[in-house]
């Protein structure tokens, strides 16, 4: 069977339907993985003998494939009476993959700001709490910013594995169309195109949010 | 099926696990150099031409490539075994991660060195091969050893392509025995137990380079 | 707030009288195995300048980290504006507002303005609102003599300046004791002297100070008092003019012989 490059362009639109629920699971990924990733290095950052407990569970997330994640939540959660919609599962499940490299980017956000910055804010007398409500927080997420926008990109790219529970987004219409017309190489190959734009697309406007948020300083610091 | 029959049925696809990694290492690491290398040096034309390369390996969802390239390979006549379409989409896409870390390598070095290189007589090729590379190399072997791990974890995508990697015999043992807790945990503790020794070395490397950073700066 | 013109000069008579500023008796603080500091006593009546000097690693900086409990003391007795300082002690903060710090590194907050980084303490500790915080930040950039940078950030300045604000943003607490932390160490030569400059126009002022610094000619003019320190001991007190001319210990006489060439 040869690439039928008219047909290709004709399933173009089918292809795309899905691109809303794409959209859609990777914001409430990205939203679910950076809630999950703070917590997590807050519980880090905790007490002596709840820091290794939650290294250890930040590791075991980073250590086991996103696929089997999900597939361990979508086959194991009913098995506890849990039902949730595919989708639903799947965002969960990419949110739990990615608040494993979120922490870290907590962490190195929160290391790279100078020691003498609390000491400054504690020799003016400042409390724990104002320090880090107008001292630390606000520096990491300038240092956070870069790197959270890179994952929010990664997060995007990562959609198309719920595809594997049969989520409607953009990779499973392609398998729609493949299952409807017996043709996979031409649904997939549109599938690609569009998500290597969409990539792209969402690279750009992280870029531009970022500068225009002006959380990367012209300056360096 | 007790947990231990379970790992031990999984492990049964861990030379599948294996092969897709080694070969897509063999993949990923020429290509992250001669990319990295490339995208640094090079300029005009031929930039744009292996920027798009680069981008076009990594800035596509993985499984997306796989498919892609699984199904289209064959209707542009050109057929390859699963392992062959798998280690190649892996091995590439890591190894567009890989070469942007070589480049921001090179860039990060300090540009005495070349200077230096060059007022000693030696050709650029010969700065770039005993000067710059061992260096660049040297700072990227965290990086690399967590795109290693991002490896390992992507070939559980072989699966999809009916290979019987450790992801595909969890698969399979649920379909004898339903018991999707067991052989799901199973699994995450397989995986777990083949890349946390990797993330631990890992770590051990970064910590002994930064020591050896932090000597080099007191003397 | 007292008018920068009027200088007043300073009686140390007056101030023996009062109960001292810091008074810090056989303190002494160790990491591990390494002793930085070894039985400390030094008494800082309220108005004294005094300058710490000695050797890198002779523990001027922990001694007046310690003054703030930037750093933890082990043994020992510390007392600084009246309150006796223990080790983990609750409610340090409130100790700390009236003693002003300025670090080697500024420390300035980098993400915040000059002004907002002088009213932030203002506002959250003292509780001012804004046009009150900001009328006395701008008094106390008056005063190191850089109002004009006001709405910049930090990073738009030189060194020099940075280090100018650093010590606007502590006076603006209305501190008891300022404490000189190498002020000029990680600045560029020609931006020294006027850090200098405003430190020797709160000595005129009758401040409480205590620095450390290398900066010898700083000290001659401005100290009531040189404190030698040599491997975490106070090795030699006394007025700059007997400690430049006759210096008693062996010590003393080395380190001022490197460092006056």
């Amino acid at each position: 069977m040869k690439f039928d490059f008219a047909f290709a362009m004709e399933i173009f639109p089918q292809v795309l339907q899905g691109i809303g629920n794409t959209i859609l699971v990777a914001i409430a990924s990205f939203i679910g993985a950076s809630v999950l990733g703070f917590i997590w290095e807050i519980l880090r950052r905790s007490s002596r003998f709840v820091r290794p407990v939650a290294q250890l569970w930040i590791d075991a997330i980073r250590s086991t494939p996103v696929l089997v994640q999900l597939y361990f939540l979508f086959f194991v959660l009913p098995h506890y009476g849990i039902v949730l919609p595919a989708m639903l599962t799947g965002v969960l499940g990419i949110s739990v993959y990615f608040s494993g490299y979120i922490a870290e980017v907590f962490k190195a956000g929160i290391d790279a700001i100078p020691r003498g910055q609390s000491e400054a804010a504690s020799s003016l007398g400042l409390s724990r709490p104002d320090t880090i409500g107008y001292i630390i927080m606000p520096q990491m997420l300038r240092n956070i910013a870069a790197p959270l926008g890179a994952y929010s990109v990664s997060i995007l790219k990562s959609t198309p594995y719920l595809a594997v529970l049969a989520v409607p987004e953009m990779l499973g219409s392609a398998f729609d169309v493949a299952s409807e017309t017996y043709r996979y190489a031409e649904p997939m190959v549109v599938a690609g195109i569009l998500f290597l734009a969409l990539a792209m697309i969402g690279v750009a406007l992280v870029t531009r949010l970022e500068r225009r948020l002006g959380l990367t300083p012209a300056k360096d610091l | 099926m007790s947990f231990v029959d379970i790992l031990r049925g999984i492990f049964e696809g861990f030379d599948v696990t294996l092969i897709v990694t080694l070969l897509g290492l063999a993949y990923a690491i020429p290509f992250a150099l001669v990319a990295g290398v490339l995208q640094h040096f090079s300029q005009g034309w031929l930039r744009l031409l292996v920027t798009i390369l680069i981008e076009f390996w990594r800035s596509s969802p993985l499984i997306v490539l796989l498919y892609a390239f699984y199904y289209s390979l064959p209707a542009f006549g050109i057929y390859l075994s699963g392992i062959a379409v798998g280690a190649m989409v892996l091995g590439l896409n890591i190894g567009g991660y890989g070469s942007q870390s070589i480049r921001a390598a090179l860039q990060a070095l300090d540009r005495g060195q070349v200077e230096a290189g060059l007022a000693l007589g030696l050709g650029r090729l010969d700065v770039l091969r005993l000067i710059e590379l061992p260096q660049a190399i040297t700072v990227m072997i965290p990086t690399f050893i967590n795109l290693a791990i991002q490896l390992i974890k992507g070939t559980a995508l072989v699966s999809l392509l009916t290979l019987t990697d450790m992801t595909f015999r969890a698969k399979e043992i649920s379909q004898l025995s339903y018991d999707p807790v067991r052989i799901y945990s199973s699994l995450l503790l397989a995986y777990f137990i083949v890349c946390y020794p990797v993330t631990i070395f890992g770590r051990y490397l970064e910590r002994r380079a930064s020591e050896g950073r932090r000597s080099i700066s007191e003397i | 707030m007292t008018p920068i013109h009027e200088l007043s000069v300073h009686n140390n008579a007056q101030d023996t009288m009062q109960a001292p500023a810091i008074q810090i008796e056989n303190l002494s603080k160790w990491y591990e195995s390494f002793r930085a500091l070894t039985d400390v006593n030094l008494t800082i009546a309220y108005g004294e300048r005094i300058v710490i000097c000695g050797p890198s690693g002779s523990g001027k900086s922990t001694l007046i980290r310690c003054i703030n409990q930037l750093e933890v003391h082990q043994k020992g007795r510390l007392v600084v504006n009246g309150v006796t300082l223990v080790p983990g002690m609750k409610g340090l903060s409130a100790i700390r507002r009236d003693v002003g710090m300025v670090f080697q590194h500024f420390n300035l907050f980098p993400h915040l303005t000059v002004l907002d980084n002088c009213t932030l303490a203002l506002r959250r500790v003292r509780k001012l609102d804004r046009r009150e915080a900001e009328a006395v930040a701008h008094a106390n950039l008056e005063r190191v003599r850089i109002p004009e940078q006001a709405d910049k950030y930090p990073s738009q300045l030189s060194g020099g300046q940075q280090q100018r604000v650093a010590i606007a943003r502590a006076l603006c607490m209305k501190p008891k004791v300022m404490l000189f932390d190498e002020p000029t160490s990680a600045l560029d030569p020609e931006m020294i002297n006027e850090v200098l400059d405003v430190m020797t126009l709160l000595a005129q002022d009758g401040m409480t100070m205590v620095c450390v610094t290398h900066e010898m000619g700083f000290a001659r003019k401005v100290a009531d008092r040189i404190v030698f320190m040599d491997q975490g001991q106070i090795v030699e007190q006394a007025p700059p003019s007997e400690f430049f001319t006759n210096p008693k210990h062996e010590r003393a006489k080395l380190f001022l012989k490197q460092i006056l060439h």
